[in-house]
């Protein structure tokens, strides 16, 4: 009885009011706005990549969370999705450590004068 | 509002309703799918032998407009969602016609951005910059071309009806997931492929 009067808990409404969405909206335009001017700040690559993944993760998290729901939803729909990302973002690093400036595909290998990061194991 | 409250639930094993949990199994599937592709555009950046080159090609304050447009249909989707749970038939209606305008907005960006590259000389099998660049943005936009045929659906569907009933307004909601799905996977392609320099 408990476990279906908490189910039925969250599925009511969210709080969230036709305002607060609206603002929400307002707020993932002005981090969009402020990615295209970093984009073009000329700062330091490493910095830049940076801040742009940064900015680019607050507005998955802001959507996921706000507009999805899924703050105010079952947990059981939060950890689906947490494992599904999860699983696809450790097999996105295991990919790009595998193939990451590996060369070998390339037919006839690299152009004169072209410099090969790749391991030496290639 | 009242006819929602009266409806029949459905109880499950779970605690919450089964096609909601479904779509958020297929969301989390989702990931895998396009992490992959996401993989793919990376291992080949910078790999390109021949033009055109990222550089050459890319209008990056035209995707940022198009970017805009596909976060506002979000924002018009859980307006829709927040109308169907709340009762607010007129307001459910209208915003997902606005939603559905805003994505064919988008799908229309795109298919603009594929013929221009087009005649720039970029296709599927120019460089490996135009392969995993098609696939992926591609099957971005079948996706949300998928969305938007969906809410056509839905919109036909609630037309023939007066009121919103708890079950429809699970479908308005699970359709917002998707919906909102394709937006944060356009959210993390926007800044690989548009944002970060080659």
């Amino acid at each position: 009885m408990e476990h279906q009067a908490a189910a039925g808990h969250h599925e009511e409404h969210p709080p969230t009011t036709i305002k607060q969405y609206v603002m929400i909206g307002v707020l993932l335009t002005l981090i969009t706005l402020v990615e295209l001017w970093l984009s073009y700040s000329g700062l330091a690559h490493a910095l830049m990549i940076s801040l742009l993944l940064i900015l680019s993760g607050v507005k998955f998290v802001i959507v996921v969370a706000m507009f999805m729901h899924l703050r105010f939803d079952s947990p059981l729909f939060r950890r689906l999705f947490t494992f599904g990302f999860l699983l696809a973002a450790s097999i996105m690093v295991a990919l790009l450590a595998l193939f990451w400036n590996d060369h070998t595909d390339i037919v006839g290998g690299l152009p004169e004068g072209a410099e090969s990061t790749q391991g030496e194991s290639h | 509002m009242a006819a929602a409250t009266h409806e029949v639930e459905h109880h499950t094993s779970t605690g919450v309703d089964n096609r909601k949990l479904l779509m958020w199994i297929f969301l989390a599937s989702e990931c895998l799918f396009f992490g992959t592709l996401i993989s793919t555009y990376l291992i080949f950046r910078g790999q390109s032998l021949v033009g055109p080159l990222p550089d050459d090609v890319l209008d990056i304050p035209l995707t940022s407009l198009s970017t805009f447009v596909l976060l506002m249909s979000s924002l018009s989707m859980v307006l829709a969602v927040y109308g169907a749970q709340h009762g607010r038939l007129g307001l459910m209606k209208g915003m997902l016609l606005a939603t559905i305008l805003l994505g064919l907005v988008f799908l229309g960006f795109q298919v603009y951005e594929f013929r221009h590259f087009g005649h720039l000389g970029l296709n599927l099998t120019t460089n490996q910059f135009g392969a995993s660049f098609f696939v992926l943005t591609g099957f971005h936009g079948v996706h949300v071309g998928v969305g938007v045929l969906y809410l056509i659906s839905l919109l036909i569907g609630a037309g023939r009806r007066n009121g919103i009933g708890r079950e429809r307004a699970l479908w308005v909601d699970s359709a917002g997931l998707y919906w909102h799905f394709v937006d944060i996977v356009w959210i993390v392609i926007f800044t690989i492929i548009y944002l970060i320099p080659q």
